[in-house]
């Protein structure tokens, strides 16, 4: 792993897996790909070189792969650029889909490069009451007739993927991670959280797992280093329910009966083009699932580390709850609790 | 997060358990759940499935007057249940609605020694149901999806399965203490990851609700609307016994022989309609 192309490299993931690479003395370049201009923050080392290039137009990446990448002769290539919000229509499929795909065709036809590592997202797979909690490689992928393009988007980008696995020379891995709390890094909880009152359906609270970028910038530069070929669920160290984070994230949380939640939502959406969007979390405020990193440890050598850095820690939650109102109800039970 | 810190807690379950469960009780759960449960301590205060020790104190609490007062639990064998390693508590179904699983998840919570938080297995639609599958949940239950059991086994945890399924349940009056045909995973499993099967036969539930009618409702994916006919149960005695373990060697191989686990499943079943045909025999009326 001398010579790495990191797509997506300016998001907050990204950079944390830009600092870890520049980390490593046998890192000999570190090729960052962003749609947008030079960052001052990533332009530090010497070693690295910041490109600019629109992945959703395929004369871009064919100037990136036959340019750059095989002058530099990259090794490794660890493909992680997405739409940072929730944007359907054919340039985001083009992005997503076609860019991935024509991304690894073209570098198949680059003999320096050995290794293609792509994330993907633990939102492919299904959310029901009938399917287990524990998420493995294995469980049921979300495609249907009711599924948004969003998720289509990245269940046909994750499978384009995997269907090069055994046919390339190049190894492939294909990391399914959990929701990384944090901006620009494709995750509808951020979005979810982003708002002051967190609608959430009543009598539900399912079980969520999430990763630190810490830990997911780990991941992706285990499996940059590995020649392991095949598809991880890569968890992060925190699962609890959606409550927990609401309250975590130090919003107002609010359930209201499950069917007014979407159209809520949507509304919202229409009304201030807010990120969230309900469709794309469909079942997710419902039923829960965590991924299962059984694969991502014995063959990675995966094990998330890094909690999550939460906005409120746990005691200024319970405080926090007090505060607000003393003389209320909740504030009064509160008080009555704390003392017991 | 280390026992006996804070746990991130709703307020809502932290009163209830606050309010229905003794302190005593509460760090009893705590201590269960944080002994049997590696991932307790990195996880909040929850398991993957959504189990919390104040949720166990609720359920202990809840299910402590039917236990007590109301169904009169008689029960015997607890020995059979083996204190450490994977094991199945595999019982006949039936009531119309699930209160003998509620009463077998109750005497273990009390009567396993050292104690242990039974996990009963409950079919996948109860997760659906709004409120209930939450503090089903809460109190340990997991969806009856197949990689949930193979993970408790995995984690040597204590089920309670029910092999007639929703058919056990629903069966007329007339069928009473008649077995419906048993489904073989929980052997399946055993064999695959070395369980042991507890045999378990309930007498008492199958008069408290008879059923008259089903409504073709699928509500929340339930399979269908049972009418009962009496609103509340009646109070039967519930006579509850665990035969000795059956136990299976890990075999990954045997379990996938469609005709050893079927040999298995019968062995099962056979063995829990021997514990209701004794008790029946003893049973010296519905209420006594």
């Amino acid at each position: 792993m001398s010579r790495v192309l990191v797509t997506g490299g300016t998001t907050t993931v990204g950079r944390a897996l830009v600092r870890k690479l520049l980390a490593d003395p046998d890192v000999e370049r570190v090729l960052v790909v962003g749609n947008e201009p030079q960052r001052s923050s990533l332009a530090l080392d010497g070693r690295l070189t910041h490109l600019q290039a629109d992945l959703a137009r395929e004369r871009s990446v064919r100037s990136l792969v036959f340019g750059p990448v095989r002058e530099e002769g990259v090794t490794t290539i660890v493909h992680m650029a997405t739409h940072r919000a929730v944007v359907e229509g054919e340039r985001a499929h083009a992005l997503h889909v076609e860019g991935t795909r024509r991304l690894l065709h073209f570098a198949e036809r680059v003999p320096s490069v050995r290794r293609f590592v792509y994330r993907s997202f633990g939102s492919v797979y299904a959310r029901d009451a009938r399917l287990p909690v524990r998420i493995d490689e294995d469980h049921p992928l979300r495609i249907g007739t009711r599924t948004p393009q969003t998720i289509l988007d990245r269940v046909e980008a994750d499978l384009a993927v995997c269907a090069r696995m055994g046919m390339s020379r190049i190894s492939i891995a294909v990391l399914r991670c959990a929701e990384c709390l944090a901006p620009g890094a494709g995750s509808q909880l951020w979005d979810y959280l982003q708002s002051k009152v967190c609608l959430r359906p009543m009598g539900f609270d399912p079980m969520i797992n999430v990763i630190s970028d810490e830990d997911l910038s780990r991941a992706l530069l285990l499996a940059a280093r590995s020649d392991a070929e095949g598809i991880f669920t890569i968890p992060g160290l925190d699962t609890l329910p959606l409550s927990r984070i609401i309250a975590r994230f130090g919003r107002r949380d609010v359930p209201i009966p499950g069917p007014a939640v979407r159209p809520l939502y949507r509304l919202r959406r229409v009304a201030i083009r807010a990120d969230f969007h309900p469709d794309v979390s469909r079942g997710r405020l419902h039923f829960g699932g965590v991924l299962d990193g059984e694969r991502a440890a014995k063959v990675l050598g995966y094990e998330p580390e890094t909690p999550v850095r939460w906005p409120l820690q746990l005691t200024e939650v319970s405080r926090r709850s007090m505060v607000r109102n003393p003389r209320s109800l909740r504030g009064r039970v509160e008080r009555w609790l704390s003392r017991q | 997060m280390a026992r006996g810190e804070l746990i991130d807690t709703p307020d809502w379950i932290r009163l209830l358990a606050k309010v229905v469960a003794p302190r005593r009780e509460r760090e009893r759960f705590r201590a269960m759940l944080a002994e049997e449960r590696r991932a307790f301590e990195r996880s909040h205060g929850y398991d993957v499935f959504g189990a919390h020790p104040d949720g166990a104190a609720i359920a202990h609490f809840v299910t402590g007057f039917l236990y007590d007062r109301w169904f009169r639990v008689k029960s015997e064998g607890h020995a059979h249940i083996p204190a450490t390693g994977p094991v199945i508590v595999a019982a006949n179904h039936s009531g119309t609605l699930p209160f003998d699983a509620m009463m077998i998840y109750a005497d273990l919570l009390r009567r396993t020694d050292p104690p242990r938080l039974p996990r009963a297995v409950a079919d996948s639609f109860v997760a659906g149901l709004p409120f209930i599958g939450l503090l089903f949940a809460r109190a340990g239950v997991v969806g009856g999806a197949r990689r949930n059991v193979e993970y408790l086994l995995q984690e040597d945890e204590l089920l309670l399965i029910f092999p007639e399924g929703v058919p056990g349940i629903s069966k007329r009056f007339g069928q009473r203490y008649q077995l419906q045909r048993f489904r073989g995973g929980h052997v399946e499993l055993a064999m695959k990851y070395g369980a042991s099967i507890v045999p378990a036969g309930l007498v008492g539930a199958e008069e408290q609700m008879p059923q008259i009618a089903r409504l073709p409702l699928r509500l929340f994916g339930a399979p269908f609307l049972p009418v009962p006919a009496t609103p509340l149960p009646l109070p039967v005695r519930y006579h509850l016994a665990y035969g000795e373990p059956i136990r299976f060697e890990r075999d990954p191989e045997a379990a996938d022989d469609p005709v050893r686990i079927r040999e298995g499943t019968e062995r099962v079943q056979s063995a829990v309609q021997e514990l209701i045909d004794r008790q029946l025999a003893e049973r010296e009326g519905l209420f006594r």
